[in-house]
């Protein structure tokens, strides 16, 4: 009740709130970033831990913040990753702000039962190297790390970045007055170039390229600036073998790869909540018939070599139930409208989590335009910009002198960089509050393991038959259903253990306990001789183990 | 000054090495295709043990320190140095810059005979050098890039630990294949410590199996209606983490050729990944070693066994891979030749003829690096008799090998099943050569590999001529040849851009222009605007020519070079 109302509140502070600030400087860059997760270990010794996982080719440090209590990685985990894709640049506030919020509150009854049941596992931000470009006198949108590549396949490594030709300290656009060009203004706002429709009757006026000069003069224009390769096109699944960014093979890069270690090595992990360009939170991703998708028994040992089963391309049925259920609460707690543009990443973070960790997956930008159907998304922004009075948002057209067009009419403007995808930054801190209630309340629905129902029939002559369920009171599933073919996640057991002289007639004395949904059980019985204790342990590091015990007498 | 530092140094060799020379050529008679008298003695009827392996490598590396050097490609798991041999004839170029051949060996860990094929090739290579000229010949063209085992850790355990012929082909990075959180906590117990993992049979009146009439050795299963004998309980093992499974988490437990950056699915698709590709220490130094070599034309993976000569793509319609209509001429031409040069083995493409492969070295080597490859499944049962027909192992080893290779069975206690025999073929057996055979595949496996690199580029740069136009222009003309089999580049190189251009250059006056010459009758040219100095050849094709053209002021002595990183360098001058 009350947190309904405090949301309503925040909410509506969120509409009108009046945005007059330079977006620049209330984002926290890299040292920031590191200081707050330092100065919070510190801060709560007791449940938060805080280090550098590894350094970048940019020399950045890729931190991790772990929350929790108790045996931290054999409770239920979360993985919270910022940064997936450096321009994306909110994320990283989220992602740390949740931290911050959680760490703040943790003197709090309901956040101490939570951090007794759940362990976070929080990465700011996980390309620095991209997200340093904000903070840069130089600013333009960069998803690439450091390390130097070829991006155009020349054999030349960044050798065409772009230029500041205007002065402004960020890269827009130009256009060329051309009569060969393929763009007009647009109707919705002139200021906004956009294709001219040959079969509307339109004929183009300019051509339009990103600022800068071509400096290896192949001629293209700043398509092999400085790095490098995108944290969000580095991973496995539907990974693009010489894509652009994509790297030289699949987790090439050590942030990729210290990122994608600690997560394969904490196998409680069960929810990955990713803060970048995907979105599965507004928009919840819907299952489909999938041919030969069945799993087959599985197979352990040597000497396998053949094909398991096809590709998974969509969401699992039972896993389409809970991404529907946390999306419904992600709208209604942070009141976000519409759904954000659909950003096609080839091996990107969303989707491996889902298809290649096997975990429940979720991913936002956290903000973005709610823009109408049809509707041109740059001019919606600039009265979006009017309408918030943004000091940041664009660059009038103006004309420049470039190199390599002398004779022709150059103007350099367009929309600021960074702007179309994070918010004002005085918005930022209601945007993380909510994100941080909405991680919390979906936090609070993990899978959760109890024994129900535990009987014991005496059958005579010392023969003791038990029966009990184990019951996920939960409301996600003990794990994804992605992850049931899937190596790298564990499937639970069911064992008893017997004291001294007791025997098992019938029954095993370990067993694998298939997933259980929310709110499932199943029940198990066992036919035993002998007087004594008899121990049952169920679980596995994803639910946390549970255990209980009868006397046989 | 250095002609003597150079005796003194080879004298030190010589004393050093005295007990390895070659022995009493008196002793010998040379018979063909052979090194009578090797400076390196090592018989190839046998198995290498991974200190074997280093005693060759060494040996070879110091008997032959103009033709060979020996690195280590990275360290293995367990720390185990994985050695390089990169051979070539270095007073004829740097090595680099020559096409390379990359052999490998032994990635599955109980395939073992793909070290002793390298290891062959290596040695045959240094001891035919002085007494071969075709071999000598092959040596100033071509870097033969050698690693005999890419998995010496699961090699040795393979030969060390009680293991069947199929275990392990995994590497001995511990997984937990049963996805308990124990690593590695069941496998395989030699029950009877023989240090061989056999079947287990049990007496019982409702057997289906009973010992064949004319071997009692082997089991066969009862016609229908027949009774009984025994009953087969599997592999040698117990249950040692009590949840009801035998020997479903042994050591490692994954594959390691399916941990290749090109066309990777994870273990639900393709069994046998790992996490994701290069996760494998053994395989980084490959990937490494693969980025760092970027001459490598040709490659050969050494497997067992099948008798087959191995192309991709390992999966249908290739992935990310595209094989042009070049391609398939030059793997299918090499291919054919193989079925010759190693009689009984069959050349096939793996996805279609044998199964799918998902990050398999085959598709790296090809997709990633742009070099054209082969794998060989080495011994088939054809090999025993000759005969397609007539392949009883049980025969092979009474009339052969004396039931060498056979465990007899034997009584043990079982602590769940109770008495039970063990017994069956030695791990030795059924996929790897008998000792006899081992050499002659060597050999032929060993030529494959020769002929393999001997097919790849040629350049020639030929006919330099130098006509003056007059007004201080001079058009200076050559013809860049390719005169052997392969490209350049691979279609699949071409698409991805995986390495630069050839580059033709001219050296000697100031180039005013460059061009390709497209027909030299119609004096149709595709001129080079940038940096005509240095012209850039998307590709050389097989037994093909290309013209190059250049008008120059000044200059009268005029040298025109090519440069690929596949196809190695050749230069000419104007006469």
């Amino acid at each position: 009740m009350k947190t309904r109302s405090g949301l309503l509140f925040l909410a509506i502070c969120t509409s009108l709130a009046i945005h007059t600030h330079d977006a620049c400087c209330q984002y926290r860059d890299h040292s920031q970033i590191a200081s707050k997760a330092k100065s919070l270990a510190s801060q709560y010794p007791a449940i938060c831990s805080a280090r550098s996982l590894v350094k970048t080719a940019g020399g950045k440090d890729i931190w991790i913040i772990t929350i929790g209590t108790g045996d931290r990685d054999n409770k239920p985990g979360i993985a919270i990753v910022g940064g997936t894709d450096g321009k994306y640049i909110l994320g990283r506030e989220l992602a740390l702000g949740f931290a911050e919020n959680l760490l703040a509150r943790s003197g709090d009854k309901s956040t101490t039962d939570l951090l007794n049941k759940v362990t976070y596992y929080i990465f700011p931000d996980v390309s620095p190297d991209a997200s340093a470009q904000y903070f840069a006198p130089l600013k333009y949108e960069r998803s690439r790390n450091a390390r130097t590549t070829d991006e155009d396949r020349d054999f030349l490594f960044d050798e065409d970045p772009c230029e500041d030709l205007n002065g402004d300290g960020a890269i827009t656009l130009l256009r060329i007055s051309d009569p060969a060009g393929k763009f007009i203004e647009s109707k919705e706002d002139a200021r906004v170039m956009v294709n001219a429709e040959t079969e509307k009757g339109e004929k183009g006026k300019y051509s339009v390229i990103t600022e800068g000069i071509d400096n290896d003069k192949d001629g293209e224009f700043n398509e092999d600036g400085e790095g490098g390769v995108n944290f969000n096109r580095n991973l496995t699944y539907n990974y693009e073998e010489f894509g652009p960014n994509s790297g030289l093979y699949p987790v090439s890069e050590p942030e990729t790869r210290a990122v994608v270690d600690f997560l394969y090595d904490r196998f409680n992990i069960y929810m990955v909540i990713a803060f970048g360009p995907q979105d599965n939170l507004a928009e919840p991703m819907k299952a489909r018939e999938q041919p030969g998708s069945q799993s087959p028994g599985e197979r352990t040992g040597q000497g396998n070599m053949r094909r398991e089963r096809t590709p998974l391309t969509a969401i699992m049925k039972s896993d389409e139930t809970v991404n529907k259920l946390v999306s419904d609460e992600y709208r209604e707690i942070t009141g976000l409208k519409g759904t954000p543009p659909v950003v096609e990443d080839p091996g990107n973070f969303m989707e491996w989590a889902y298809y290649h960790y096997g975990r429940y997956s979720f991913s936002t930008p956290g903000w973005w335009l709610n823009v109408e159907k049809g509707k041109n998304s740059e001019a919606e922004f600039l009265k979006f910009a009017e309408k918030e009075k943004l000091a940041y948002a664009n660059v009038e057209w103006k004309e420049i002198n470039h190199p390599d067009f002398p004779d022709k009419k150059v103007e350099a403007g367009g929309i600021l960089p960074f702007v179309m995808y994070s918010p004002p930054a005085d918005s930022v801190s209601s945007l993380t509050e909510l994100h941080s209630r909405f991680i919390m309340k979906i936090s609070e629905m993990h899978p959760e393991l109890e024994f129900l129902d535990l009987q014991t029939e005496n059958a005579g002559s010392n023969l003791y038959r038990i029966t009990l369920k184990v019951h996920n009171k939960g409301l996600f599933a003990t794990s994804a259903e992605a992850g049931d073919p899937n190596i790298w996640t564990r499937v639970m057991r069911l064992t008893v253990q017997l004291s001294a002289g007791q025997k098992i007639i019938s029954g095993q004395k370990v067993q694998r306990l298939a997933r259980l949904n929310g709110g499932e059980s199943a029940e198990f019985s066992w036919l035993i001789s002998g007087k004594g204790k008899a121990d049952f342990t169920a679980g596995a590091a994803n639910t946390g183990q549970i255990s209980t015990s009868v006397e046989l007498k | 000054m250095k002609l003597s530092v150079k005796i003194s140094v080879s004298l030190v060799i010589l004393c050093l090495s005295i007990p390895a020379k070659a022995q009493n050529a008196e002793l010998f008679f040379k018979a063909s295709g052979s090194p009578a008298n090797p400076k390196v003695q090592a018989s190839w009827n046998k198995y290498y043990t991974y200190d074997g392996i280093t005693d060759i490598c060494k040996r070879l590396a110091k008997e032959y320190p103009g033709l060979v050097i020996l690195e280590s490609a990275g360290k293995s798991y367990q720390g185990r140095d994985i050695h390089a041999l990169t051979i070539t004839d270095r007073k004829s170029g740097d090595p680099g810059n020559k096409p390379g051949f990359y052999i490998d060996g032994n990635i599955h860990s109980n395939e073992i005979q793909g070290t002793e094929m390298a290891l062959y090739t290596a040695w045959y290579l240094c001891e035919m050098y002085d007494e071969n000229r075709f071999i000598r010949d092959l040596l100033k063209d071509k870097t033969f890039y050698i690693i005999p085992t890419i998995n010496p850790d699961a090699r040795q355990y393979f030969m060390d630990s009680p293991n069947t012929q199929h275990s392990p082909r995994s590497g001995l990075v511990p997984m937990d294949n049963d996805r308990d959180g124990l690593y590695d906590e069941d496998g395989y117990d030699d029950l009877n410590n023989d240090g061989v993992i056999s079947a287990m049979r049990r007496k019982s009146p409702y057997g289906t199996y009973k010992t064949d009439p004319i071997d009692p050795r082997k089991m066969i299963r009862t016609e229908p209606g027949e009774k009984g004998e025994y009953e087969i309980l599997g592999q040698e093992g117990i249950d040692n983490d009590g949840d009801g499974q035998v020997n479903e988490d042994g050591p490692g437990g994954y594959d390691p050729n399916r941990d290749y950056g090109f066309n990777w699915e994870p273990a639900y698709i393709q069994s046998g990944a790992g996490k994701y590709p290069f996760s494998f220490p053994e395989n980084q130094a490959v990937r490494d070693f693969g980025f760092s070599h970027r001459n490598i034309t040709g490659s050969q993976s050494f497997h067992n066994n099948g008798g087959l000569i191995l192309r991709g793509p390992s999966i249908e319609g290739g992935g990310a891979e595209v094989f042009s209509r070049d391609d398939d001429a030059v793997l299918n031409s090499i291919g054919k030749k193989g079925e010759l040069i190693i009689p009984g083995y069959k050349f096939i493409t793996l996805w279609k003829d044998m199964y799918t492969v998902y990050g398999g070295e085959l598709d790296w080597w090809y997709g990633a690096i742009g070099s054209y490859v082969f794998s060989n499944e080495l011994w088939n049962e054809f090999m025993m008799f000759n005969d397609t027909s007539s392949i009883d192992p049980y025969e092979f080893d009474r009339l052969l090998l004396f039931e060498d290779s056979f465990m007899a069975w034997e009584e043990v206690d079982h602590p769940d099943y109770g008495k039970v025999e063990v017994g069956g073929f030695n791990k030795n057996f059924g996929r790897t050569h008998p000792g006899f055979l081992l050499e002659s595949d060597s050999h032929r496996n060993a030529a494959f590999c020769i002929y393999n690199a001997w097919v790849t580029p040629k350049l020639e740069v030929r006919d330099v001529k130098v006509q003056n136009l007059g007004g201080g222009l001079k058009e200076v003309t050559a013809t860049v040849v390719n005169t052997q089999l392969m490209p350049t580049h691979s279609g699949n190189n071409l698409k991805y851009r995986i390495d630069p251009p050839d580059y033709v250059s001219l050296d000697g006056g100031k180039v005013i222009a460059g061009m390709i010459v497209t027909d030299k009758d119609r004096n149709l040219n595709q001129e080079q605007k940038q940096n005509p100095q240095k012209l850039e050849i998307e590709n050389i094709p097989g037994y093909s020519h290309v013209n190059v053209k250049w008008i120059v002021k000044d200059g009268s002595k005029f040298t025109v070079r090519i440069e690929s990183v596949k196809g190695g360098r050749a230069s000419a001058e104007s006469e």
